[in-house]
């Protein structure tokens, strides 16, 4: 119980976590394993099935995309308390980059079959999880949208 | 009448009463060459309206058979035509295409020429060539112009040498108006058409003559010999009349409704007639060259075959044309809209702020000489009709008092590569003020237009400066070995205000080379670090063989400052973060109350951090951050840097978004 009681208090800390409802926070951590990674822990791999959701308490995970001649290339490092997997809840469930684990890694891990399972089966835990996993992938969007810009390679102090 | 003006004689006139000062004199038509003549002494060109290729123009004159008697005009949006006009005047028409302007400011004047010998690269500003002018029928709205230009080129932070030299030198006799054109509107700019001051001596015409008044000291011992009588009460009405007869013509003209007009103006930046009047704009710059106010300048390199000597020349340039608000990767205006409201709101609004007076006199040539006639009274009646609302009207910051003097000579003692393309130069810094935190200094090299950068970090006898190669300029610059001289100009601008983050705490956000110009104020918090709060600093970069300084990052955390960075992209062997900085402050704990952020990067990237540092609570007044912006000259006076209110150079770079307002991160601003 008080390893329950220490997940539920680190989940509300973590801007994911935070306004999820104490319905939906319960309800995650009912289907949630706490999972200590070692380091080149390959959790998803591009194009794959993606197997769990998860919500890292510590660690830093690295989300790479392999281009043919260039290799593989971070696109983004997820830090604690962003999410990881989210193409678990959302079709076709295949990931969209590989991630793995850079050091050590805690997270909460969901396994995605039940993760579906519960978001069609409990409204309550649907319309407060959605929300915050809307906010996760519009925060990706636009910072997507600025690395696009590739902003510091066009950056000079003048035209000279 | 004053004994000591009674009674003087001149040679070949027969004996005449000279009037006083206060009293208005007469001058008849045939002495009219008496007066070119006295202007003449000293070896001065007088420069008057004269006819040619079906236009009255401005040009050197020495007898009075060349001023464009019995002419008038008609003058109309995009159309301009000399007809017949009074019998017997000399003065009937109103204004040509040209102005004083083209003598008191030229097209293009040599401003300093760097040398390159064995022994080392020199600096010399030039030395005006100016010789000495008497203008000679300058109408009221000029008068009012060249009063404009004083402001903006002599009594500002910084003067402009050449301009000064001209100015001092000139005798201005002005012409008072007995006409008007169609498209003149001095009325209601408040510059005429009435003659108040600015002028030596003042002329009204009438059918026998002119009407005399004098308006400095220089022009009562200009008129002592002249051969001029006091004035009738006839005479004085007739030319009354005249003039209130050109009154009432420029008063049935469509005007201007000036009263509130800059806050409307600067309320209607979105409207829609922007774009609409771009379709017929041609932007081809004639409003800005006709205009006798316009003083944006570009400055430009001519080099000798050799390489031995290049001249620096500042030469007219417009906020119409395409490379004027140029960066490399783009310009900040790139739509003909953008660039028609940066013309019409500095005239009409952010000119107010800078200098205290419209930037526009009524003149009415842009109109006239608009290929496509636009007219800016109509265009200012439908995007800022009256009467709006006000809007809060911010407080300019005062500028920090300019190093006046053109580059100076100054020895690289090292040169160090920082990453592929950026390098950081030390120079030799001696008698000079010592940069504070985000102040830069432009720097030139023979045969390429002066650059400016910020300065990276304050020594004793040295300074820093991290350039990266981008462009011509900066490419030489980054390949110059130790020992060389280069020419530096400053400290300039606006730097971070360091006094207002004492005992509080700080965020730096950095992106990519935006980190230069923050490294002073990270210095000094170091060195100073008991002086304030806690301090964070966030720093982005392309990838992580782009990130700078990175051997003074543990230096900074062992001051106790946090330092977090990450890249946008990265190879598998990187472990730190990948994503753009703002992902920092995902991750970040809650900023405290109170906290000032000091932001650099590009101006897309601040956007995105101001977002950010906005939704965690912080107040526009204490988000800072360091604009780039074309900078020809860095003190002020050749325009290409404006912003709104303010000439980033001068009145920045380094702002708060309060200040700012909406013009940050505005399309076309």
């Amino acid at each position: 119980m008080t390893e329950r009681r220490d997940l539920a208090a680190s989940l509300a800390t973590t801007w994911f976590g935070a306004e999820l409802s104490p319905h939906a926070r319960a309800a995650f951590l009912d289907l949630a394993r706490v999972a200590d990674l070692p380091p080149e822990t390959e959790m998803t791999r591009e194009g794959e099935l993606t197997t769990e959701f998860g919500l890292v308490l510590s660690g830093r995970i690295a989300l790479r995309l392999v281009v043919p001649g260039r290799g593989r290339t971070t696109i983004l490092t997820v830090e604690p308390g962003d999410v990881v997997g989210w193409s678990a809840v959302v079709q076709p469930y295949r990931a969209t980059s590989t991630a793995v684990t850079v050091g050590a890694v805690r997270a909460l891990l969901v396994e995605a079959v039940a993760l579906r399972a519960a978001l069609r089966a409990d409204d309550a835990l649907a319309a407060s999880l959605y929300p915050r996993l809307l906010e996760t992938l519009a925060r990706r969007l636009q910072g997507t949208r600025l690395q696009l810009l590739d902003l510091f390679s066009g950056q000079i102090e003048g035209a000279w | 009448m004053t004994p000591s003006a009674s009674m003087t004689s001149t040679a070949g006139s027969a004996a005449i009463t000279t009037p006083s000062a206060a009293e208005p004199a007469f001058l008849e038509r045939h002495d009219l060459d008496a007066l070119i003549g006295a202007l003449q002494a000293g070896d001065r060109r007088v420069i008057g309206p004269t006819v040619r290729d079906g236009a009255v123009i401005l040009d050197e004159i020495t007898t009075a058979a060349e001023l464009p008697a019995g002419v008038r005009e008609t003058q109309a949006p995009g159309r301009y035509r000399l007809e017949e006009g009074r019998k017997g005047r000399t003065f009937d028409f109103t204004v040509g295409p040209m102005s004083p302007k083209r003598w008191t400011f030229p097209a293009r004047v040599p401003i300093g020429t760097a040398r390159r010998e064995a022994a080392g690269t020199t600096f010399t500003a030039a030395t005006p060539d100016a010789p000495p002018l008497a203008f000679l029928g300058v109408r009221a709205c000029e008068l009012a112009a060249l009063d404009v230009q004083d402001r903006v080129l002599l009594r500002g932070p910084v003067a402009d040498q050449d301009y000064a030299a001209r100015r001092r030198s000139a005798i201005v006799v002005a012409i008072e108006c007995t006409t008007a054109a169609s498209t003149c509107f001095c009325a209601s700019m408040g510059t005429g058409p009435e003659v108040r001051d600015g002028a030596d001596l003042v002329l009204t015409e009438t059918q026998a003559g002119f009407v005399v008044r004098v308006g400095s000291d220089r022009g009562t011992r200009l008129l002592e010999g002249l051969p001029v009588r006091p004035a009738t009460e006839a005479e004085r009405d007739e030319a009354s009349v005249g003039v209130a007869e050109a009154r009432s013509a420029v008063r049935a003209n469509v005007g201007v409704a000036t009263t509130g007009l800059p806050v409307r103006l600067e309320a209607a930046l979105d409207h829609s007639r922007w774009a609409e009047v771009a379709e017929r704009c041609l932007t081809c710059g004639n409003c800005t060259l006709v205009c006798p106010t316009c003083f944006c300048t570009s400055v430009e390199q001519v080099s000798d075959l050799d390489g031995v000597e290049s001249t620096t020349q500042r030469a007219w340039d417009s906020c119409f044309s395409a490379g004027f608000a140029a960066v490399a990767g783009g310009t900040f205006r790139s739509r003909p809209q953008d660039r028609y409201r940066q013309w019409l709101t500095h005239k009409f609004s952010t000119w107010v702020e800078q200098f205290g007076t419209f930037g526009c006199v009524g003149c009415g040539r842009c109109v006239t000489w608009c290929p496509v006639g636009i007219d800016v009274r109509e265009e200012l009646a439908v995007i800022a009709p009256p009467p709006r609302p006000s809007l809060p009207i911010l407080s300019i910051p005062a500028p920090v008092p300019a190093d006046g003097a053109w580059l100076r000579s100054a020895r690289i003692l090292g040169s160090h590569r920082e990453t592929s393309d950026t390098v950081t130069l030390t120079m030799a810094w001696i008698d000079a003020p010592h940069p504070r935190p985000g102040q830069f200094v432009m720097v030139g090299l023979p045969s390429f237009p002066a650059a400016p950068i910020s300065v990276s970090r304050v020594h004793d006898t040295s300074i820093e400066l991290t350039i990266r190669a981008a462009g011509p300029a900066t490419a030489a610059l980054t390949a110059l070995p130790t020992g060389s001289e280069i020419g530096l100009r400053g400290p300039l601008g606006r730097g971070w205000p360091v006094d207002r983050m004492y005992g509080r705490d700080v965020v730096i956000v950095a992106g990519g080379i935006g980190l230069a110009p923050l490294r002073p104020l990270i210095d000094t918090i170091v060195d100073d670090r008991l002086q304030f709060g806690a301090v964070r600093i966030f720093l982005g970069a392309r990838t992580p063989r782009d990130r700078l300084f990175t051997s003074e990052l543990s230096a900074w955390t062992e001051a106790g400052l946090l330092v977090d960075e990450t890249v946008d992209r990265a190879g598998a062997d990187w472990l730190g973060r990948v994503g753009v900085v703002t992902h920092l402050f995902d991750h970040s704990e809650r900023i405290p109350e109170g906290t000032i952020a000091a932001v650099c990067g590009p101006e897309r990237m601040m956007e995105a951090t101001a977002d950010v540092l906005r939704s965690r609570g912080l107040t526009d007044d204490r988000i800072l951050i360091t604009l780039e912006r074309h900078m020809d000259c860095g003190v002020g006076l050749c325009g290409h840097c404006q912003l709104g209110r303010f000439f980033v150079c001068r009145d920045g770079p380094v702002f708060s978004l309060a200040e700012l307002g909406d013009t940050f991160g505005r399309e076309g601003r």
